[in-house]
């Protein structure tokens, strides 16, 4: 039992895990429905423990990389990798805005058989962090639970008052 | 709120830099442990009403004055609200930028997968029906 906090996505697909783990672990399929309403490339996928899947999303001219690096296939029914932001060199690399953010999320994903179903739980858990890492993912998943819907309240304020002073100063 | 995607809200925070409406991203790791705490929330939402001085802003709260300046340096440190320099009163003003790359942030993080996860559902739907029809065309 440990006390690294988690987040956890619990999701039924309407298809069999065969399918469900092909679309998680054929590149050309991965593409298609990784990474919300961006263009996804996937440079590299190795899959095999100790392999990488170096992926790149892109929108306009910008893009966002990020480097996995897998711990364990076992098909089909679980995946498990290290997942890491990069630069566009693939070196791991944080985010300004956010220094404290993982450098390591240990990404878990099961597939489980129910019925003509699939269930998929995935979870994601800093791996070796410090504990400011810890404490910046802590914060962050406790702040999904609770605490945002008034934190939205807020925005919705500030973002009307931005309209009205037709954007601040 | 209309719905936000990774791709809108990075843009947005690339824009807003390039166009001088933001100097520095604001460090969100602090806009987070300020926002963590439920009287620093409410001070917030005071604030979103209209400017307040310190002593407006402890009156409906049970907390002592010099408390309500601590959570207000807290505040100030993570960029999240701005002091009049009025000696006397320097009224707070709630800022609206470093609490919105927050919570798109965390948005972000919670609809990667489950956006994702639709997409994929889609794709499944797809791969059925391609099933079903006999894999004669692409």
């Amino acid at each position: 039992m440990s006390d690294l906090p988690e987040y956890i996505l619990d999701r039924v697909f309407d298809a069999p895990r065969d399918m469900v783990w092909r679309a998680w672990t054929d590149p050309a399929l991965l593409a298609r429905w990784y990474g919300p309403n961006v263009e996804t490339i996937i440079h590299k996928f190795d899959l095999k423990p100790g392999g990488v899947w170096l992926n790149e999303m892109k929108w306009g001219d910008k893009s966002n990389c990020s480097k996995m690096t897998f711990q364990e296939v076992v098909a089909p029914e679980k995946l498990v990798w290290h997942h890491t932001m990069t630069d566009t060199d693939w070196n791991i690399a944080a985010n300004p805005m956010m220094p404290d953010w993982p450098r390591i999320l240990l990404t878990t994903v099961t597939f489980e058989e129910n019925g003509a179903t699939t269930n998929v739980r995935l979870t994601q858990i800093p791996f070796e962090a410090t504990a400011a890492e810890i404490a910046c993912f802590k914060e962050a998943m406790a702040g999904m639970d609770k605490g945002w819907g008034s934190g939205y309240a807020i925005l919705d304020e500030m973002l009307r008052e931005l309209r009205g002073s037709g954007n601040g100063k | 709120m209309a719905r936000l995607d990774i791709s809108l809200i990075l843009y947005n925070i690339y824009v807003m830099e390039k166009i001088g409406y933001i100097d520095t991203p604001p460090n969100l790791d602090a806009v987070f442990a300020a926002l963590a705490d439920p009287t620093r929330r409410a001070i917030l939402t005071r604030l979103a009403a209209g400017q307040a001085s310190v002593n407006e802003i402890a009156e409906p709260f049970a907390i002592s004055q010099p408390a309500v300046s601590r959570h207000l340096k807290v505040l100030e440190r993570a960029g999240l609200i701005e002091r009049g320099i009025d000696e006397q009163r320097r009224p707070a003003t709630l800022k609206a930028e470093p609490m919105a790359l927050a919570v798109d942030w965390l948005t972000q993080f919670r609809e990667f997968w489950g956006k994702s996860f639709d997409q994929l559902d889609d794709l499944l739907l797809t791969l059925k029906q391609s099933n079903e029809q006999e894999p004669d065309n692409e």
